[in-house]
């Protein structure tokens, strides 16, 4: 009889538990999906040169796992405060505690594998969808990637099945212990006060020398490439301190200095908008430091991984000047080239012996030989061009990889017309294009490279033009890049949930007060608003605090990649939005719940 | 005389046509004159709840008019009743609802800020009606700091501040102690005599009832009976109110 009124009670709430179990899903679905990367370590292997790539995700594994426990504990506390009224209830009407704890724990329990099952299976089909979008759009190669892998299935499995027995546990005790009473009244318990001005300014102060030094060790690892493994650790340390001293003190401030200022304060909601907050920042003060700091590292490892990206476009550009070249072009190549944006095309015409290529030094005179070379200490690539490539030894360089691999390991000559007629060889026309933009016209690229390779099979293996250079670049950034964005929205989509699920869990405690505003005649436009306001400063406060630790973080990659800043715009533009999609979708959870 | 409640022929039905429908408010007339201290008496379900509700906006009637400081309040759309409600109602209810995280002068103010009134003149408001009503010492603590008589002083002033048209109070003294309780209606009584406010009180306790000048008994959703306190004392008021109660439940 308790079991059918306990499943009754959960139908009332469908719109309330439909929020539970689509947090707890989105939990478990990001879990595995990053769990499908890290734990894969044929996959990280092929993909990254870096030795350090373990370790990031190693890093990100314990990070993940905290937030996700720290997650699951907010749903819990959200389950709880649904369930505790009715459980009193019962237990007012004679039901055992005993009873009534193994009900929450089979309830919590049963909840916990259903949402973790269908996560999972959630999280193997976003993985293919997310893992195939990725590559596409930055046209990737990833090397042993599945989207179902075993092992990373069991992991979650393991370690969601662990902690909602954890939480079960605490919940069946929690009901067990607490009285009657307390669980029919646990709305109406006061709210406590706390008035303690020195003890926020020492953590103001704190609070800014250590993100001081936090800021200074990344500064300093980014400088001293061998710090890095002592300066992410105390960063992290002493970051997640600052952010946290920073928004419990300094936010705090703020807000009262805000509601001294009547002629702001005295307006409208804004005083109840300013007290709610100054209230809820005491109490979310933890978790808006962890959102702070996952934005950090969420929107740091999408940053980075773009950052790989520009890296391929500078390393291809520092290793070829042309983008196309054609040994004897036949008459399709000779009209596929018309589909490209050229900017510059040179024909250049050799002959060969055994030992040495001539070239007619006239035929550099006419149309300057345009070259690369990529200044190892600054990573950045010039361009050149020279009218005597026996004087230029990167022109001679560049002008090698033009040729047949059977033919590159030959002097070049450049002589006068007349000997070059003189020579009785046969003769090879070259000819280089160079467009506009290697990216803008790749895919034209693409198709002359690959009927190059067709004309001449030899030049598979060999390379030398610039596309090939490009597959090879790619294919080894492409991991990291991956892993970089994966890795982002994962912590992203993670993060937003746990701020979105706080946000809905005091949802229901905000009810009344929102109820006696509409009473005492307060619009619902601006009811509306003023909880637009209040959600808006809830999730901006860590996004801001986030965006300040990625700018300076950026600092550790200085030497490392190349113009780490450059394009930033598009990462913060991608976070930006999907952050701003859980901002809308709290705003429109939390106005279904609170306003009727 | 204009008169500040008029209330003719008003009817409430719950639950669409063709299901089971419910009578909560049958033929309903009556009117409050401006600095009447009016009370409105009946049982647990007898209609009170939802005659209030429909005098102060938040529900409408199926029928009937109802004519609040001459405007007529079934013709408003929402937020033209949230605006009446802002300017010409103050609200005292049984729980208090005091916003826990404003303190008292917050929670007194908040109409002054909700109509959009200039800072400067919020501050003297919130001053004077605190001074009448013995808040000044408790103005900077929160609803928790304070006891139940003073939380429901705190709700009094904020429903007082704005100098509406009339005030209504739900049980006001439903969750107070009978020291608090009397103090509080003195305090109304107080009120309503000297700065002339029209209040009226849904109340089904007899003591309450008996600072009324004049009491509506209300029973199944109509008003039955009236009785008035003409020039007896409060003590032989409240014993009439107790016999009316005997006679009216019958």
């Amino acid at each position: 009889m308790l079991n059918k009124l306990a499943l009754s009670g959960i139908k009332h709430r469908i719109r309330d538990y439909s929020v539970l179990f689509s947090g707890l899903m989105i939990a478990s679905a990001i879990f595995y999906m990053f769990m499908s990367l890290a734990t894969n370590q044929t996959f990280l292997s092929s993909n990254s040169p870096a030795a350090a790539t373990s370790f990031i995700f190693g890093f990100g594994i314990v990070l993940l796992a905290i937030i996700t426990i720290v997650y699951v504990n907010y749903a819990n506390t959200f389950l709880l405060s649904m369930r505790q009224k009715e459980y009193g209830m019962f237990m007012m009407l004679g039901a055992k505690s005993s009873k009534i704890s193994r009900m929450i724990f089979v309830e919590t329990f049963a909840i916990g594998a259903i949402s973790t099952v269908i996560g999972t299976l959630i999280g193997i089909l976003a993985t293919g969808f997310v893992s195939k979008w990725i590559i596409s759009v930055l046209d990737m190669q990833v090397k042993h990637f599945n989207s179902f892998y075993l092992p990373a299935l069991l992991w979650t499995f393991v370690f969601f099945i662990v902690i909602f027995m954890f939480s079960a546990i605490r919940n069946s005790v929690s009901l067990r212990r607490s009285k009657v009473l307390t669980l029919l009244k646990r709305d109406s318990q006061p709210v406590k006060i706390k008035r303690n001005g020195v003890l926020k300014a020492i953590q103001a102060v704190l609070g800014l020398i250590l993100l001081i030094i936090g800021y200074l060790s990344m500064w300093y690892a980014g400088q001293n490439p061998g710090f890095i493994y002592l300066g992410i650790p105390i960063a992290l340390v002493t970051i997640v301190g600052g952010t946290y001293f920073t928004i419990n003190s300094f936010v705090t401030a703020v807000i009262v200095m805000l509601k001294k200022n009547t002629k702001y304060s005295q307006k409208g909601l804004n005083n109840f908008t300013l007290s709610q907050l100054s209230f809820r920042i005491n109490d979310y003060t933890k978790i808006l430091s962890m959102v702070s700091i996952m934005f950090a590292l969420a929107l740091g490892a999408i940053t980075v991984g773009l950052g790989f990206n520009n890296q391929i476009d500078n390393v291809v550009n520092g290793q070829n000047y042309y983008d196309v070249q054609l040994t004897n072009p036949d008459a399709s190549q000779q009209k596929r080239l018309k589909s490209l944006n050229i900017d510059k095309k040179d024909v250049y015409n050799f002959k060969a012996d055994d030992k040495n290529v001539y070239y007619r030094a006239s035929e550099f005179k006419k149309q300057p030989l345009g070259f690369s070379q990529i200044d190892t200490q600054t990573m950045i690539s010039k361009l050149g061009t020279s009218s005597d490539p026996s004087k230029s030894e990167n022109a001679r360089y560049e002008l090698m990889n033009t040729r047949m691999p059977n033919q590159r390991t030959k002097e070049a000559k450049f002589v006068s017309d007349k000997a070059y007629s003189a020579i009785n060889a046969k003769e090879t026309t070259t000819v280089l294009v160079k467009t506009n933009s290697f990216k803008d016209n790749l895919a034209g690229i693409k198709a002359i490279s690959k009927a190059e390779v067709k004309r001449y099979p030899v030049l598979k293996n060999a390379g030398g033009d610039k596309y090939s250079s490009y597959t090879l670049i790619n294919g080894f950034f492409s991991g990291l890049e991956f892993m970089g964005f994966f890795l982002g929205i994962a912590f992203l989509a993670m993060l937003a949930s746990c701020l979105m699920f706080k946000i809905l869990s005091g949802a229901n405690g905000d009810v009344k007060r929102y109820n006696m505003l509409y009473k005492i005649g307060t619009k619902q436009k601006v009811l509306r608003s003023a909880i637009n306001k209040e959600i808006a400063v809830l999730f901006s406060v860590p996004a801001v605090l986030g965006i300040v630790h990625v700018l300076i973080g950026l600092q550790m990659f200085i030497k490392i990649l190349y113009k780490p800043y450059a394009h930033i715009e598009i990462p913060f533009a991608i976070f930006i939005v999907l952050y701003l999609g859980y901002y809308f979708l709290t705003r429109y959870l939390y106005k279904k719940i609170v306003l009727k | 005389m204009q008169k500040i409640v008029e209330v003719q022929n008003v009817e409430k039905i719950y639950g669409k046509a063709g299901e089971k429908q419910f009578k909560a408010l049958s033929d309903v007339n009556f009117e409050v004159k401006p600095g009447e201290f009016v009370g409105i008496m009946g049982a647990s379900g007898s209609g009170k709840t939802t005659l209030l509700n429909i005098l102060s906006t938040l529900d409408t009637p199926t029928s009937g008019q109802v004519e609040i400081a001459g405007q007529d309040i079934t013709k408003l759309n929402n937020n033209q009743m949230a605006d009446f409600r802002a300017n010409k109602i103050g609200f005292i209810f049984q729980d208090f609802n005091l916003l826990e995280n404003l303190t008292a002068y917050e929670n007194i103010a908040l109409p002054l800020a909700l109509q959009n009134k200039p800072a400067k003149s919020i501050k003297p408001a919130v001053s004077s009606i605190a001074e009448k009503l013995g808040l000044t010492e408790i103005l900077n603590h929160y609803p928790t700091e304070l006891s139940g008589g003073q939380k429901q002083r705190v709700a009094a002033a904020r429903a007082l501040v704005h100098e509406p048209s009339i005030v209504f109070g739900d049980e006001p003294t439903g969750a107070l102690d009978s020291k608090s309780a009397r103090a509080l209606m003195d305090t109304l009584t107080k009120i309503n005599r000297e700065d002339n406010v029209s209040i009226l009180l849904v109340t089904h306790d007899p003591f309450s009832a008996s600072f009324c000048d004049r009491i509506l008994f209300i029973k199944d959703g109509e008003i039955g009976q009236e009785l008035k306190k003409e020039d007896v004392s409060r003590a032989e008021y409240y014993q009439e109110i107790l016999d009316s109660l005997g006679t009216f439940a019958e």
